[in-house]
């Protein structure tokens, strides 16, 4: 791991010395995370956070602010109980019931491929490292590419990635379609934060980015006014109107993401037209929730 | 057999990273991050409820006085890494006095724990940092009324 070579240079600055603290207090965390679902009869697999964290430099900080657990979904239900122990203890977790929309592998070959980590005497699960990287690629796209931050995950992910890195088992996993999400996020991460791809496989199929991308992420980074979950501006309603009118404006790297659509369709206006409807009824779920909780 | 009063370094709620010079401490309870170089990082690491100053004063050949351990003992305890509450040694004086007591008799660096704060980068870029629930009404955090101890608007 980056941390231990780390520790063994001399001199660190105070923003060195908080990076690689912060990262063994996260470890700390997710051990206990894994201690207290264990003791329940459940693994889960640790995403993003500290398993993309492992391949920054040990002097760099990777913020994060929860903590993403995958479990089986035979598990969820056990699991989701165990949140409120957590979170009495300051622990933020983001419970996956397996993966979803961030990946199409079935949840058994995942897990027979995922990996233990040690760390102080006790061990941490992750998905392998093909597996990661292509969750952490279709979690970006899903966030409609408005983190620039986190493309870092991304190409640190793959300059500092095992010599045996298998790049069929990341690309050829998945449908067509999939696989071209996965080569334009790489293609970002080269063409924005220059990540070298030389001497990968999809080199000159990742400088091949659609126009409409291109224009998309620049216009996220680039923009004030994000996204807020409805049900929080329920009580301020220019803000609400505000939030509702932004939702007509739906982004097409999520609408294609969500609609399992295609980055290469001559047009975006069908996913984001479906998008729009497919969120109604758990928009309405939350803000019911939200109401029901309010009245309580 | 461990001593009430001898000192003991804390063992629970904190992260320890060792470095090669230093040691690096978090307090999970107070949330704040401590830097002990390596004389107080010795000190600290012999305070294990059995050893007296004495004792703790042996451990660096005779190189050292006894307040020199107790500066460093000062010190654990008012950053809340002892387990065991020691009175203090140096009461009421301040930290030149005190230097001046011990500091050109010493053969070792002087015990320093310093407090490590959150580069404002690691502020900026964690956007549900807060201090009070209020701070996490209205963003696209875990939890949008709760001021966790971690200082986040999470559970």
């Amino acid at each position: 791991m980056q941390t231990d070579n780390f520790a063994q240079s001399q001199t660190h600055s105070d923003e060195a010395r908080w990076s690689v603290l912060q990262r063994k207090v996260q470890e700390h965390n997710v051990l206990r995370a894994f201690d207290l679902f264990r003791e329940n009869g459940i693994e889960p697999i640790l995403i993003k956070g500290l398993a993309a964290a492992n391949y920054y430099p040990a002097d760099v900080f990777r913020p994060s602010i929860d903590m993403d657990l995958a479990v089986a979904k035979a598990d969820f239900v056990k699991a989701n109980t165990l949140l409120n122990e957590l979170a009495a203890d300051g622990l933020a977790i983001d419970l996956h019931r397996e993966l979803r929309h961030l990946d199409t592998v079935e949840w058994n070959d995942l897990f027979e491929n995922s990996r233990l980590v040690e760390a102080t005497g006790s061990t941490y699960r992750i998905l392998r490292p093909e597996d990661h990287l292509r969750v952490l690629c279709v979690h970006w796209l899903t966030d409609g590419g408005g983190n620039k931050e986190r493309l870092w995950d991304i190409y640190y992910a793959i300059a500092n990635r095992e010599p045996d890195f298998d790049w069929d088992r990341f690309l050829n996993v998945v449908s067509r379609k999939r696989r071209r999400w996965l080569v334009c996020t790489v293609g970002l991460v080269h063409k924005y934060l220059g990540l070298d791809l030389a001497d990968t496989p999809v080199k000159d199929e990742a400088k091949d980015l659609p126009e409409w991308l291109i224009r998309r992420v620049e216009y996220e980074w680039a923009r004030e006014d994000k996204n807020e979950p409805l049900e929080i501006v329920l009580n301020d309603r220019s803000r609400l109107l505000k939030q509702i009118a932004l939702r007509f404006d739906q982004n097409p790297i999520w609408a294609t993401v969500q609609m399992e659509g295609s980055f290469d369709a001559r047009t975006r206006i069908f996913y984001q037209i479906g998008n729009f409807f497919y969120r109604i009824p758990s928009s309405v779920r939350r803000i019911s929730r939200e109401l029901r909780n309010r009245g309580k | 057999m461990n001593n009430p009063n001898n000192p003991m370094a804390r063992q629970n709620g904190i992260v320890v990273q060792e470095m090669p010079d230093e040691v690096l401490v978090y307090d999970l309870d107070s949330n704040k991050a401590h830097c002990l170089n390596s004389s107080a990082a010795q000190v600290w690491k012999s305070c294990d409820g059995s050893n007296t100053v004495a004792d703790i004063v042996k451990q660096f050949d005779g190189k050292v006085t006894e307040d020199f351990v107790w500066l460093a003992i000062d010190q654990l305890n008012e950053n809340g890494l002892l387990a065991n509450e020691v009175a203090p040694r140096f009461a009421g004086q301040s930290r030149r006095q005190v230097l001046k007591t011990i500091g050109l008799a010493s053969m070792v660096a002087l015990p320093v724990i310093a407090s490590l704060v959150a580069p404002s980068s690691a502020m900026a870029a964690v956007s549900c940092t807060c201090t009070a629930a209020l701070n996490c009404a209205g963003r696209a955090c875990p939890s949008t009324t709760n001021c966790n101890a971690q200082g986040l608007c999470a559970p």
